[in-house]
C-alpha cells in the first residue's frame, strides 16, 4: 500500500531501523529468501502478512521480528508521519540506494545507509563523483598551526574543484568547512544526528552557510538527536564518502583515528599533516605516519590522490575524460638568522644581547612547541618582567600569540 | 555610712553592629514586694542577668536586697541586647542598697557579664565600646580582665576586675588605681609559606609581588596540585604587618563576631572561602548585623578557592564591595557599613579536568566545556581583577632543589620591596591609598603616567590586547610596576608587562 508512495517507505525504513529490532542480517535473510524485493516492500502490510504466513523458508527468528514489526505497524507509521513533517517544514529530502542520485562512492561499498537525508544543494555531491573529494578530518581542539593549514589546504582544494566533506565539529571541522564553503568545490558536512539537527549548536553560522552554498547531509531521520553512538557511524559515512582523507591533527586517543581506520580499510588514500613530535595532541596522527600514512606537504600531493581516485572510478563507470587538476606554485623559502651565534652568546655573554636578539631567541624555542612564560624565563635565563616585556612586543607585531597558557608562532 | 541613695546611675556601653552607644543604667529600690524589673527595650540576655546577680552576689558574700528593684537602661528608645550590663547593674544594686560606699558624684564605667560564682567574663565587642568610650570623663573605669586585650588595642586606661568580691576593696578601701594596658598576644609569630616554594613559577611570582605591592586583586588558575592553596599564605607573607591602627580595627572585628580573637596577631588575615559559601556568610547577616567574610578581610586577603564552582549569585555579590572596598547592610532602616578593603585572591581550575595550562595536551576538555566551566566568572567581574597568572605543576627537578637549597627568607626580602612601595604610594596619595585602593578615575596627572606612554597603551588596547574597560586597570599595575623598579613616572616597558597579566582565552 505505501509501497506505491517511495519517499514515504524511505522514511518508514529509517523509522523501522530505528524504533524496532529489526536489523541488516534480518534484511539480508528476507532479501536471500526473495520475500521482500527491497527495503521498501517493509512498508507494505500485505507483504509482511505474506511473510507472516510462511510462505517463504525464513530463520525462526526473523519471523518473530516482522511479526513484532507488524504488531507496532501503526505505531511507525505514526513516527514516520512525524519525520515526514519535520521534513518538510526544514526542507530536507530523502534519498535512497534505489535512485541513481546515491553516491557513488557510497553504491560501491558495503554497509552504506539505504536512505539518507540532506539539505542544501545536492548538485554538490552529484558533481563530486567526477571532480573528486576529500575528507577533512582531525581534533576538535586543535592548533594553530593544524586549524592554518587545515584553512589553506581546503581553500586550495576548493579552489581547484574538489569537494570537502566533513562533520561539521568544533576545530578541524569547523575550519575546514568555512575554508570551503565558497569556493568552487563547495562542502558536505555529515551529521551525526537529523540534517535539521544543529550539533554542536554553536556552528549554526556554519551550518547555515553550507546550507546555502554546499550540502548537509545525515543517515538519521529528520529531527534526531546526535547520540554519542552515532558519531563513529558517521565517521564511516565522512571516509566512505570521499576519495581521499586528510588527517590534520589526532591525539593518541581521538576519534579522528577511527576515520582514518574506516578510509584505510575501504581504500582510500590517508594523508596526515606532519607535526611537531613534542606536541602531544599530534600524537596520533604521527603514529598513522609511521604506520605507512601519505606525509600531507601540499595541497598537490592530495590532488594527486584524488585524481588517481576518479580516475578509477571513472574506469569503472565506463567514462573517460582527461584528468587535469594540476598547477605549479613556487616554494618560498626563508631565511634564516644565525641562531646558532646568537645562542652560545646567550650562554655565554648574556648582557650582551639585544632585545631583538633576544626575540629572535623566544622566536626561535617557540618554533619546537608552544612555551608558557615561565618555560621561557627558564630557557633564556630571563626575569619574567624582561621576558613579558618581549612576549608583549611580539604580540603586538603579530608574530607571536598565546592561546591555552602558552605561547606560540603565528602562522601567517 | 553613707546616705542610701534612692537612685543610682552607673555608665555602660552596647553595641549594634559596629556601632557602640553610651547607655546610662539607673537603679532604683523602693519598698515593697520584692520584684525585679529591667526596663528599656532590653532583649532577654539582659533580663536574665537577674538570676546571674542573685546567684554573683550570694557567692561573694552580698546580699539580693529585698524590694522594688527596677532598673532602666537608657537610651530607652533603642534595643539592646548583651550581657555586659551585669555588672554596671551589680554595682547599681550594691550602690543603692547600701552595701558598697558610693563616693560621692562619682561617675562610673562598668561592664562585664557575671559568672553564678560571681567572677567577671568580657563580651564580644568590647574592643569597639572601650574605643567609643576612651575619651570620655569618667571617675572610675571597670572593665572584666578578660577584656585587657581590647582595652590595649582600644588605648583604654581603667582598672581590670577579675571577681564581684574585689569590688569591695575598691569602692570601701578606696584602692581604685587606673592603669594602662598593652595588647598581648602570644601567638605573635610569622606564619607564612616563602616565595621560594614557588620556584619556577616566575610570572605567578611577579604577579604576587605586583598584586602585594599595590593591593591588586588576583587570579590564579592552574592544575591541581600547582601551589594554589599555597598562595594564600604566600601573599600573607610578603605583605607588610598591620600597622597599630589596621590591627585594632581587624582585632575588634573578630572579637565583635567571638571569633577566634586570641589569635589575632599582626599577620595580615587570610580569610578562605569555599564554593559551598551563602551571601550572608560572605556579606554579613543583615539581621544580627554580623560582619560577614568580606568584612574579616578587611586589611588582609579574601582567598577565593577554586572560584570558577562558586554560585552565580555569590559571584555577583561580591562586585559591589570589591568596588566600594565596604559592605553595607541594613537592618530595620539603619545602615551599618563595614571596611572591606581586601586584596581579592581568587584561585580555580581552568577548566573541568584542570590540566589546560599543563605541558603538552593533557587536557581533554572541549571548547565549549571549557566555556560554559568559566562562562561564570566572564564579563563584569573580571574588571575588577588587576592580575592573572597562569600556575603548574612544579617540575621534580624544580620541587628538589626548592628542599635543597632552600632560601628561608625570600619572602621577607619580598616584605622590604613591598613595604617600599607602600611607603612610596602613601606620600603620592595620602595615608591609606595604595594603586589599586585609590579612588580618583582620573589617575593620569596623579599617578605620573607621561603621554606617550597612554599613547602606547591606547595602540595595545586597539590592538586588542584589553578592553577599554581593561585600560585603566593596566595602568595602575604599570603605576605599580614603576613603582618596584623606583621608577618615577610610568615608562612603556611597565604598560607592556602590565598588559601580560590580563585574562586571556576564554
Amino acid at each position: 500500500m505505501y509501497g506505491q508512495d517511495t519517499k514515504l517507505s524511505d522514511f518508514f525504513y529509517s523509522a523501522m531501523m530505528l524504533n524496532t529490532d529489526m536489523n541488516y542480517r534480518t534484511y539480508a535473510d528476507l532479501k536471500e529468501n526473495k520475500a521482500v524485493q527491497n527495503y521498501r516492500d517493509l512498508s507494505d502490510e500485505h507483504i509482511l502478512d505474506r511473510i507472516i504466513s510462511g510462505d517463504y523458508d525464513l530463520k525462526p527468528e526473523t519471523v518473530n521480528k516482522i511479526k513484532k514489526l507488524k504488531d507496532s505497524y501503526g505505531r511507525i507509521m505514526k513516527i514516520t508521519q512525524k519525520y515526514k513533517k519535520i521534513a518538510e517544514e526544514n526542507s530536507i529530502k530523502v534519498v535512497s540506494c534505489l535512485e541513481r542520485r546515491y553516491p557513488y562512492n557510497w553504491k560501491v561499498l558495503s554497509g552504506m545507509p539505504k536512505v539518507f537525508y540532506y539539505r542544501g544543494n545536492y548538485s554538490v555531491i552529484d558533481s563530486m563523483t567526477l571532480s573528486g573529494s576529500v575528507a577533512v578530518v582531525g581534533s576538535r581542539n586543535a592548533s594553530k598551526y593544524a586549524l592554518y593549514a587545515t584553512e589553506q589546504i581546503c581553500n586550495e582544494l576548493g579552489t581547484k574543484g574538489i569537494t570537502v566533506v566533513s562533520g561539521m565539529a568544533y576545530g578541524i571541522d569547523r575550519h575546514a568547512h568555512i575554508a570551503s564553503v565558497k569556493t568552487p568545490g563547495s562542502t558536505v558536512a555529515v551529521l551525526a544526528g537529523g540534517a535539521d539537527n544543529i550539533y554542536p549548536p554553536a556552528n549554526r553560522d556554519v551550518y547555515d552557510a553550507i546550507c546555502a552554498e554546499g550540502v548537509v547531509i545525515s543517515e538519521m531521520p529528520p529531527g534526531q538527536t546526535p547520540l554519542r553512538n552515532y558519531f563513529p557511524s558517521r565517521n564511516r559515512l565522512i571516509a566512505g564518502l570521499s576519495d581521499c582523507t586528510l588527517i590534520m591533527e589526532a591525539g593518541a586517543v581521538s576519534g579522528t583515528l577511527h576515520t582514518a581506520s574506516f578510509a584505510a580499510a575501504q581504500g582510500k588514500e590517508v594523508f596526515v599533516l606532519p607535526n611537531n613530535i613534542y606536541y602531544e595532541n599530534a600524537m596520533g596522527g604521527l603514529k598513522l605516519l609511521e604506520d605507512g600514512g601519505n606525509v600531507l606537504l601540499n595541497s598537490e600531493s592530495v590532488i594527486d590522490g584524488v585524481a588517481r581516485s576518479v580516475m578509477y572510478k571513472r574506469i569503472g563507470m565506463g567514462c573517460s575524460a582527461e584528468l587535469c587538476f594540476r598547477d605549479n606554485d613556487e616554494n618560498v623559502f626563508e631565511d634564516e638568522a644565525n641562531i646558532g651565534v646568537l645562542r652560545e652568546l646567550a650562554k655565554l655573554k648574556p648582557e650582551a644581547l639585544t632585545d631583538d636578539n633576544w626575540k629572535i631567541l623566544i622566536k626561535d624555542a617557540l618554533t619546537l612547541k608552544p612555551l608558557c612564560a615561565d618555560d621561557l624565563c627558564v630557557m633564556t635565563s630571563l626575569p619574567f618582567y624582561k621576558v613579558s616585556k618581549l612576549l608583549t612586543e611580539l604580540e603586538l607585531n603579530g608574530t607571536v600569540c598565546q592561546e591555552k597558557g602558552k605561547y606560540s608562532l603565528t602562522f601567517v | 555610712m553613707a546616705s542610701k541613695p534612692n537612685i543610682v546611675r552607673i555608665y555602660s556601653c552596647f553595641t549594634t553592629g559596629t556601632e557602640s552607644t553610651v547607655s546610662l543604667i539607673e537603679v532604683s529600690i523602693s519598698p515593697g514586694i520584692p520584684t525585679f524589673s529591667v526596663i528599656g527595650l532590653c532583649d532577654s540576655s539582659i533580663r536574665e542577668s537577674q538570676g546571674r546577680l542573685r546567684s554573683a552576689f550570694k557567692s561573694t558574700g552580698f546580699n539580693m536586697p529585698k524590694g522594688h528593684i527596677t532598673v532602666g537602661i537608657s537610651p530607652a528608645y533603642m534595643r539592646k541586647a548583651g550581657s555586659g550590663f551585669d555588672l554596671p547593674m551589680a554595682l547599681g544594686i550594691l550602690f543603692a542598697s547600701g552595701q558598697l560606699y558610693l563616693p560621692e558624684g562619682a561617675k562610673i564605667f562598668a561592664e562585664g557579664e557575671l559568672t553564678l560564682s560571681g567572677d567577671l567574663k568580657g563580651t564580644p565587642g568590647s574592643c569597639i565600646r572601650l574605643k567609643t568610650v576612651r575619651d570620655m570623663d569618667f571617675d572610675y573605669r571597670l572593665i572584666p580582665a578578660g577584656e585587657a586585650s581590647s582595652a590595649g588595642l582600644a588605648g583604654f586606661k581603667g582598672q581590670a576586675v577579675n571577681s564581684l568580691s574585689e569590688l569591695t576593696d575598691i569602692f570601701d578601701n578606696n584602692s581604685y588605681c587606673e592603669q594602662d594596658f598593652s595588647f598581648t598576644n602570644d601567638t605573635c609569630g610569622d606564619d607564612f609559606i616563602d616565595i621560594s616554594m614557588l620556584k619556577g613559577q616566575e610570572k605567578a611570582k611577579r604577579a604576587l609581588l605586583i598584586c602585594a605591592s599595590g593591593f591588586h586583586n588576583i587570579l590564579l588558575m592552574g592544575s591541581p596540585g600547582s601551589g594554589k592553596t599555597m598562595a594564600g599564605k604566600i601573599l600573607s607573607g610578603i605583605m607588610p604587618k598591620l600597622s597599630p591602627g589596621e590591627l585594632s580595627d581587624v582585632y575588634s572585628l573578630n572579637e565583635l563576631i567571638g571569633g577566634e580573637a586570641e589569635k589575632i596577631s599582626d599577620n595580615r588575615p587570610v580569610r578562605i572561602v569555599g564554593p559551598g559559601i551563602t551571601v550572608s556568610k560572605l556579606l554579613g547577616d543583615s539581621v544580627s548585623v554580623t560582619p560577614g567574610e568580606l568584612a574579616l578581610a578587611n586589611h588582609g586577603i579574601l582567598f577565593a578557592d577554586e572560584f570558577p564552582l562558586y554560585k552565580t549569585e555569590v559571584i555577583d555579590f561580591l562586585r559591589k564591595p570589591l568596588e566600594e572596598r565596604k559592605v553595607n547592610l541594613v537592618r530595620r532602616g539603619t545602615l551599618y557599613s563595614f571596611d572591606s578593603n581586601f586584596i581579592f585572591l581568587g584561585t580555580g581550575n581552568p577548566c573541568k579536568c584542570g590540566l589546560l595550562y599543563e605541558k603538552g595536551s593533557k587536557c581533554r576538555c572541549s571548547a565549549s566545556e571549557i566555556k560554559r566551566y568559566l562562562s561564570k566568572i566572564n564579563g563584569p567581574f573580571l574588571e575588577r581583577i588587576d592580575l592573572f597568572s597562569e600556575m603548574r605543576t612544579i617540575s621534580g627537578k624544580d620541587m628538589a632543589s626548592i628542599y635543597t637549597d632552600k632560601d628561608e627568607c625570600e619572602s621577607l626580602k619580598y616584605r622590604d620591596i613591598v613595604q617600599g612601595c607602600w611607603d612610596k604610594q602613601y606620600s603620592r596619595y595620602g595615608a591609606g591609598f595604595l594603586n589599586a585602593t585609590f579612588p580618583e578615575d582620573n589617575i593620569k596627572d596623579s599617578m605620573r603616567i607621561p603621554d606617550k606612554v597612554i599613547r602606547y597603551a591606547s595602540e595595545l588596547s586597539e590592538k586588542g590586547f584589553f578592553s577599554a574597560r581593561g585600560f585603566t586597570r593596566i595602568l595602575r599595575v604599570a603605576r605599580t610596576i614603576a613603582d618596584i623598579d623606583g621608577a618615577e613616572d610610568v615608562s612603556e616597558d611597565d604598560v607592556s608587562e602590565a598588559s601580560q597579566y590580563r585574562l586571556r582565552g576564554f
